[in-house]
Order: structure tokens, then C-alpha cells, then sequence
């Protein structure tokens, strides 16, 4: 049954209006108010599991930023994939913007224990990653070149299915004061609303709906709106089930107590 | 020896991050952590490998012994050095060696590796599914409040759900956005990160005064 | 598509659907898939540690800008192995006590004054500044519901008395946040299986025309 509900809404699609939260309007409005070519970082913070999740929030966030001209610093601290989706995704969408590679944007890979990566960053982001995801130095990479640490950095968009985006707060935002917007999986969503009312984070995407009410903001409707269809369908099934489970225990258990008097 | 010289080595490491805190980044101090925490990322990167030795060890001594599934302990050695092999060979040899797109290694992540870690995850909805409808009944008071929640909130977060929340009188979204996911359920979240931070907090301390040892295993 | 992309389509395809196939049941084409998905996984790693790490920061730092003292974290590294000998096993305690002290030192500052002091802060907020009576009415959740729930996993004394009515409030809060978390459970695990979805009648049925 659940096969069939998440397949039948890609058969016979049917569109259903996407509300935005506030959460995600904050994340949307952050981005907006950067300056014109502000150096961004963008951190693919999850595991190729989540992709269906995470990756349209990564996408929608490079088509936000690259719109608004900024120059987009990715890395990942992730061991499993990260490097190579931070890549992937971003040579894929450079084209659409005309960027370059080194002037535009650059690749930072991944580095070894996240602790240390975070809180060495905020010294020196050369003394962490000597050279980019493909071995070329930062010294020979024109973007780098203006970029020592995080008080260049204007903006990070963390994008994680795991408590990295825990150190990010706790180490980059309140140490280094760097304002930081997040997506995360849904099944981590409902933590990080304590990050947002602190003000630690600017904004929160919540699962595969934040990461549609995302698209649906920037205009650069994706693979989360699309499957939208299949999302309803599959919650009403699942609630349906649990009401059916429900009453059948309340009638039984009636029944059972009858039998017992 | 064999305690001492870990207890040393943490306590020397842990006090010269926690002192460096108070400290300019340009300062001695600073300079000295800022050196630590790239050693850590590269004796971090050094125990990823420890584990790839590991899984390999263990599959490569069930092939020799042949135990249950020896064939497809072939399988898991194949596949490790068919990925490993000609990531570590130089791109200057052949473009199809070292991890850049156009890679063998880059080739099988996004063919094999990426998708079938996507499919694994993917088949726990299903058992989602039928664990709601099995385990989800209203038996007490607080079983009943968390059934109303993940069913109100399940509906909340589809468009076709608030749709149908939106049929009924009051912002019922709104409600659910502010006071459940922004009220209660931030005041939970927000007391289980203070008790969990902590708790970090003081077995960083432990750690670091040598009082807790356990890191250290047995022997 | 051309024949290449057609391939790799069938290719994906194939072994999303013998991952699948255990719902019906355990077979040997899902062990097959399982094992070479393990094998690759942990290959993955080798190329990257080896380049990111080895390479990047400890040979070429060494050998082009002779920076000779990163020989300590390479040869505490090499130590991690010797969990593999018994007799000398414990040497490897060294390097775990660097990884350990080094992560402890910054969590310790960070913990406290990254989620500790931030959010115990924004707790204590003033009723009487309120906008309204709904900004009030979720100034008394917060504060009721953080408490409440800080008691509530609190062990060190029986919770009896006016501890333990304030546990039984925060164990309703705690069922309406795990209520929530399920309900987004629920929502994450089915966008993955949408994925896959996705791909297969996009990508893979779409590959038919």
C-alpha cells in the first residue's frame, strides 16, 4: 500500500499550494539580504542516504546564492560522500551561472574529525585544508586568496542529516558570530527549532517540505515540490492506518471486556 | 606506562585547547592549539583507516576459513579494492585513477555506492508504516497525547493535509508552527540539549583530569 | 541518453531493486548487493583518507613546505594499528588519548558556552514585555516546558512530591515533542523512499522511450 501511494502521485501528478513556514521565509530572507558577491559557505553535511532530502536544499541554496552573484566556499565533513557530492553538485549547476571554478566557487573536500575542522577554521582555513578537494593549494586559487579565516565569511548554509550542525552553532556561531542558516532531515527538524528562537541560527529547512517551500521561494521548482504528490498521499495513508489500528483496539477492547463481565 | 602516558598525553592536549580559549589566536598559545587541532584531523583521518583495515581483516580471515558466506566475503574484498586501488594510483597515469570526476572511484560512488545508500534507507519506510499502525494506540493519557501530536503534525507538514486543516476553523498551521513545534516541543528539545551539553560538558572535564578512563579499554 | 548513461540507469536500477527485494524476503541477490555496497563504502574511504589526509596534509606539508614536525600526528596515527598486536596494543592509547584530550579541551569551552549559556538565556524571558497575550501564553510553554523537562530527567531524587508533578508535566511535554519528532520521522523516511521512486520511473522506466 505504501509502494503504491508514493507511485500513484507520479503517475497522475496533482499540484496542492506549499505554504511557507516562517522558519523557512527566515532562511529565504537571510540570503536575500546578503550583499551582492558576498563569500558564502555552503557544507554538504550529510551522507548520500538522505540525498532525496538534503541534496534539493544543497541545489535550491547554490541557485539562491548564484543569483545573487555571491561566491560559494563548499566543503564537507562528512567521510562518506560529501567531497564527492559538494563536487558533483556544484561543476553541474556552474554552467546555468557561468562561474568558474577557483574565481566563483571552490571545493574544499573533507577533512578528518569535524571538531577540530570547525573550531581550526576559525584561525586559519589554510592550515586546515592546505589545498582544495583535487590537491591544488589555496595559495594558488584566486577565491582564497581574500579568505583567511570566518571573518570573511558573510554566510553559511549548513545542510546535514547528523549533529555536525550541533558544532556548527556551538563552535562557529558563537565563537566566530558567523550567522548561520540550516537544513537538516526531518527526523532532526524539530531539535533544531530551540537553535532558531535562540537566535543561533537564522533559519531552519525542515526535511524534503522545507526543502519544496525552499524551492518554491527561490523560484527553481525541484525534485522536493515534485514529490510533494507522493508525500500527502502517504501521510494521509499512514494516519488513516493508525485511526483503523485505533478503533479496531477500542472495539476489540470493549468486545474483550464485554466477554469478560 | 600503559595508563600514564594516555593520562598525560590527554591531560597536556585537552588543557592547552581549553587555555587557548582565553587567548589571541596570534598568541603562543593560540598558535600551539590551532597546531593540535591539525594534528587531530589527521590522526582522525588515520582511525577512518583503522576501520577499513578492520572490515577487511575480518572478511579476508572468513574467506580463509571459509565460513558461512565466505562467497560473498569475496564480494565486500572485491568491491574494497576495486574503490581503494585506483583512487590512491595517480591521475598523472590515466585520468581514470584518483578521485576526480571521471574517475573509477568517482564512477562507482555515484553508479553504485550513493544510489544503494540511498535504497537501504529508503526501505525503512516501510517498516515505518507498519510500525504506526501496529504500535500507535491510545492506551494512557500520554500515549494518547503523543498519537494526536504525530498524527496532527504528520498532517500539518503535507500540502494535502493542511489543506484539509485548513478546511476547519482557525489558523490550525499556524497554531501547530508556533506553540507545538515552537513552544512545546522547542522547550523539550531546548531542555534535552542543556542536560546533554551539560553532560559534555563535565565528561570533557573527566577526561581531561584523567578521571575518566574508560576510553582506554580494558588491559 | 546515450549508451553509456542507458547502462548506468539499468545499472542503478537493478541494484535499487535487489536492495528492495529483501521486503519480500532475505535472497541472495540482496546479499549480493548488500555486500558489495559494504565493500565499496569502506573503499571509499581508503581513496579519500589517502588523498585528503596522507597527501594533503601530512606529505606534501612535510616534503614541499618542510613542515617536519607533523611527523608526531603521522606517526601517532601509525600507533592506531598497533590495536591489531596484542602484546603492544595499548600503545594505541596514545594517539586515542591525544584524539580524546584534544576533542575533550574544545568541547569543554564549547558545550557550555555554545548550548549551555545561549539557551538558558533565552529562556529566561520577561513576561512582562510581552507583545500580547499569545506571545505571553508561549513565553509560560517555554519556561514551564524547559523546566519541567530538565526535572524530568533529573534521577538524583525520588520524584515524589512537587518534583514529581512537575516530572509528570514534563512528561507530557516530552510525549507532545516526541509525538512531533515522530510524525517528522514518519515524513523523512517516506521522502527517502520517494527518491527512489523518483529515480525509478523517471530515470529508469523513462530510459524505456
Amino acid at each position: 500500500m505504501v509502494g503504491l501511494a508514493v507511485v500513484i502521485p507520479f503517475i497522475f501528478p496533482a499540484d496542492f499550494p506549499i505554504s511557507t513556514t516562517p522558519e523557512a521565509q527566515m532562511v529565504f530572507d537571510s540570503v536575500e539580504a546578503l550583499p551582492d558577491s558576498s563569500i558564502v559557505m555552503l557544507v554538504f553535511d550529510y551522507y548520500p542516504s538522505t540525498i532525496a532530502e538534503c541534496e534539493p536544499m544543497a541545489r535550491t541554496a547554490l541557485h539562491h546564492f548564484w543569483r545573487k552573484d555571491c561566491r560559494v566556499i563548499t566543503l564537507s565533513n562528512i567521510p562518506l560522500g560529501g567531497p564527492s557530492m559538494a563536487e558533483n553538485v556544484t561543476r553541474e549547476i556552474a554552467p546555468e551561472y557561468d562561474k568558474q571554478y577557483g574565481i566563483d566557487y571552490v571545493n574544499l573536500g573533507y577533512k578528518a574529525n569535524y571538531v577540530a575542522v570547525l573550531a581550526g577554521m576559525g584561525n586559519s582555513i589554510e592550515s586546515i585544508f592546505p589545498t582544495d578537494n583535487s590537491g591544488t593549494p589555496l595559495s594558488e586559487i584566486p577565491l582564497m586568496d581574500s579568505v583567511v579565516n570566518y571573518e570573511q565569511v558573510s554566510f553559511i548554509f549548513e545542510v546535514a542529516d547528523n549533529a555536525t550542525a550541533d558544532y556548527w552553532v556551538s563552535i562557529v556561531n558563537a565563537q566566530y558570530g558567523v550567522p548561520i542558516a540550516c537544513g537538516v532531515t526531518a527526523v532532526s527538524a524539530p531539535k533544531y527549532y530551540a537553535f532558531v528562537a535562540s537566535g543561533q541560527f537564522v533559519g531552519l529547512l525542515g526535511g524534503m517540505k522545507g526543502a519544496a517551500e525552499y524551492e518554491q521561494l527561490v523560484g527553481k521548482r525541484g525534485k522536493a515540490v515534485v514529490g510533494m504528490g507522493a508525500q500527502s498521499l502517504v501521510h494521509l495513508l499512514i494516519i488513516s492506518l493508525v485511526l483503523i489500528g485505533n478503533i479496531g483496539y477500542f472495539v476489540t477492547g470493549k468486545a474483550r471486556k464485554g466477554m469478560s463481565r | 606506562m600503559r595508563t600514564t602516558v594516555p593520562v598525560i598525553v590527554a591531560f597536556l592536549s585537552g588543557i592547552i585547547l581549553v587555555v587557548s580559549f582565553f587567548f589571541q589566536e596570534t598568541s603562543f598559545i593560540g598558535g600551539l592549539s590551532q597546531e593540535l587541532k591539525v594534528w587531530l584531523t589527521i590522526v582522525g583521518g588515520f582511525t577512518l583507516l583503522l576501520g577499513v583495515v578492520s572490515i577487511t581483516r575480518v572478511n579476508f580471515s572468513g574467506v580463509v576459513r571459509r565460513r558461512p558466506g565466505w562467497g560473498y566475503k569475496i564480494l565486500t574484498l572485491i568491491s574494497i579494492f576495486a574503490m581503494a586501488i585506483p583512487s590512491i594510483l595517480p591521475t598523472s597515469w590515466s585520468p581514470l585513477f584518483g578521485r576526480n570526476a571521471g574517475s573509477i572511484y568517482d564512477w562507482l560512488f555515484v553508479n553504485l555506492d550513493s544510489p544503494m545508500m540511498a535504497t537501504m534507507f529508503a526501505t525503512l519506510a516501510f517498516y515505518i508504516a507498519s510500525a504506526a499502525y501496529r504500535a500507535f494506540r491510545a492506551r494512557s493519557a500520554e500515549s494518547t497525547i503523543l498519537l494526536i501530536t504525530a498524527t496532527v503534525v504528520m498532517l500539518w507538514r503535507v500540502p494535502m493535509g493542511e489543506a484539509l486543516l485548513n478546511m476547519l476553523p482557525g489558523d490550525i498551521p499556524s497554531f501547530l508552527n508556533t506553540y507545538v513545534m515552537g513552544g512545546a516541543n522547542m522547550a523539550v528539545q531546548r531542555g534535552i540539549i542543556i542536560g546533554a551539553a551539560l553532560g559534555a560538558a563535565s565528561m570533557s572535564l573527566r577526561i581531561i583530569l584523567g578521571i575518566e578512563r574508560t576510553y582506554m579499554g580494558k588491559g | 541518453m546515450t549508451g553509456i548513461e542507458i547502462f548506468q540507469t539499468w545499472l542503478i536500477a537493478f541494484f535499487t531493486l535487489a536492495l528492495f527485494s529483501f521486503l519480500y524476503k532475505d535472497n541472495p541477490v540482496y546479499k549480493i548487493a548488500e555486500h558489495i555496497f559494504a565493500g565499496l563504502s569502506a573503499g571509499y574511504y581508503v581513496g579519500l583518507i589517502w588523498d585528503t589526509v596522507i597527501i594533503q596534509q601530512l606529505w606534501t606539508p612535510m616534503t614541499v613546505d618542510g613542515r617536519w614536525w607533523l611527523i608526531v600526528p603521522g606517526v601517532m596515527g601509525f600507533l592506531m594499528f598497533t590495536r591489531f598486536w596484542k602484546k603492544i596494543t595499548w600503545v594505541s592509547r596514545i594517539p586515542l588519548a591525544f584524539v580524546m584530550g584534544v576533542t575533550a579541551g574544545i568541547f569543554l569551552i564549547s558545550q557550555l558556552h555554545g548550548l549551555v549559556l545561549p539557551q538558558m538565556r533565552d529562556t529566561m524571558l520577561p513576561l512582562w514585555n510581552t507583545q500580547g497575550y499569545g506571545q505571553l501564553f508561549l513565553t509560560i510553554i517555554i519556561v514551564v516546558g524547559v523546566i519541567s523537562t530538565l526535572i524530568y530527567f533529573y534521577f538524583s531524587k525520588e520524584h515524589t512530591g512537587a518534583l514529581g508533578v512537575t516530572a509528570k508535566v514534563g512528561i507530557w511535554f516530552i510525549m507532545i515533542s516526541f509525538g512531533a519528532h515522530f510524525g517528522y520521522t514518519v515524513m523523512g523516511r517516506v521522502s527517502l523512499l520517494i527518491g527512489r521512486v523518483q529515480f525509478l520511473i523517471e530515470d529508469w522506466i523513462g530510459s524505456f522511450t
